[in-house]
């Protein structure tokens, strides 16, 4: 508050700036503060002050300058027309270039984005089709390691022919069992077979007929060269007898 | 509180103004044109008491009015009524101009040659009601004493601080602050007591 009073006794003086600098730049540091008061008295000195505007002798300036001031503004007021005005100051021809421009970039873009999203659809039906084609590699692949056994119940033979089966050591081969429907029956031994280097090898067996009618299914096993009378291993293959 | 009264409101004095300002912002010539005829002759007389040379008043009168024209958006009506803020504006660009000139260019000029025209008769209210106020604020001044007159006078036409016009006046700078400090407090007592 004593502040305040300090100061208010300044605010005349600084209105009508006579106030030397020191004493202006502590003022206005206060009125930086946001004192209302002050602010409020400030403004009435400021207005005390104006009125000393009417000390001035009464005085008629030239007619000739306000000739001159409505002659600038009349043209600057002219120019802000024409300026403000586009259909004046942009010819029409500007305005349908421009508007060509528009509707070529946007087919532009709407073709791209059209042409970008065919692109992806054919790169989700190639990668699709690769995926098949994999699959479909996958199960060939599967398909080669295992053995085709086929039996023809008429000529009473089993054709068995198998790719890339995995090579028994040396002293070892593969033997085809006939498992019989009887419970209990014992699997009954048949031809013995060596696969080549590429693992490939061909059965042509030919079995008694009433002795393809009581098997129910064929197997595989790897036994010692010479075959067994048992089988020794677990089944590599087994298939059922149709 | 007094000078609640006397401090012209936004109703009373800003309203035709500043309709006019802000018909300036569409740069209409016409709201220029009335703007000019409703104020240009106390602007022209407190920058030619300033400035003491016709020639020089004008221009500086006119680079106050372009300024208002071209920069309408200045004047914000929330801020105060219309004629202090132009007549603060144009105080200041006086005073810039003042300071510009050479003190001995100034003693030099001839200017009993340029003594401003006296006034035609008011033809409107709003000129009568300034004529009033002018009678009133040279009257309550030539009751102040002449040295605070003097002093005050130097400040407001000449932008002179304090402690130039202690040297000046070859005066203590106290008593200068004394003298402008009592007479612009007398000046507002008597506008009080004539309200």
């Amino acid at each position: 508050v004593s502040d305040c009073v300090k100061f208010r006794e300044l605010l005349e003086a600084y209105a009508l700036g006579a106030l030397d600098v020191p004493e202006r730049a502590a003022l206005e540091a206060h009125l930086a503060t946001g004192c209302t008061d002050c602010a409020k008295a400030l403004a009435e000195a400021h207005w005390l002050v104006n009125q000393l505007a009417y000390l001035a002798p009464e005085a008629l300036p030239s007619a000739m300058l306000k000739v001159r001031l409505l002659q600038t503004v009349r043209a600057e007021a002219q120019a802000a027309k024409q300026s403000a005005s586009p259909k004046s100051a942009i010819p029409f021809w500007i305005w349908a270039g421009v508007a060509a421009l528009l509707v070529v970039t946007i087919y532009s873009a709407w073709n791209a984005q059209r042409l970008q999203h065919d692109i992806q659809a054919t790169n989700q039906k190639a990668t699709a089709i690769l995926q098949q084609r994999r699959d479909l590699e996958a199960q060939l692949e599967a398909a080669k390691r295992e053995a085709t056994i086929v039996t023809d119940p008429a000529s009473v033979k089993i054709a068995l022919a198998a790719q890339k089966t995995p090579v028994p050591s040396s002293d070892r081969v593969l033997q085809l069992w006939l498992i019989p429907k009887a419970p209990g029956g014992k699997p009954i031994p048949s031809l013995t077979v060596r696969p080549d280097a590429d693992g490939k090898f061909v059965l042509l067996v030919a079995h008694p007929p009433e002795l393809m009618v009581q098997t129910k299914a064929l197997a595989i096993t790897e036994e010692p060269e010479g075959g067994s009378p048992q089988p020794t291993t677990a089944p590599r293959w087994v298939g059922g007898v149709s | 509180v007094f000078l609640a009264a006397l401090i012209p409101t936004a109703d009373r004095e800003v309203s035709p103004d500043a309709t006019l300002v802000h018909r300036l912002l569409q740069k209409d010539v016409s709201a220029f044109e009335q703007l000019y005829d409703r104020h240009s002759r106390p602007i022209y007389s407190l920058v030619l008491r300033i400035l003491q040379q016709a020639g020089t008043a004008e221009e500086v009168v006119q680079d106050v009015f372009l300024q208002l024209w071209r920069n309408a958006a200045q004047y914000d009506v929330s801020r105060g009524p219309f004629v202090p803020w132009l007549f603060t504006l144009a105080r200041n660009r006086a005073l810039d101009t003042l300071r510009l000139k050479s003190e001995r260019q100034r003693r030099r000029e001839d200017q009993t040659k340029e003594l401003p025209p006296i006034a035609s008769v008011p033809q409107y209210e709003q000129q009568f009601d300034e004529k009033r106020r002018a009678e009133k604020v040279r009257t309550l001044m030539a009751s102040l004493s002449p040295q605070q007159k003097i002093a005050i006078e130097l400040a407001y036409f000449e932008g002179l601080s304090h402690s130039e016009i202690a040297a000046a006046l070859k005066e203590p700078l106290g008593t200068v602050k004394s003298w402008i400090r009592n007479g612009l407090l007398r000046l507002k007592e008597e506008l009080q007591a004539t309200t």
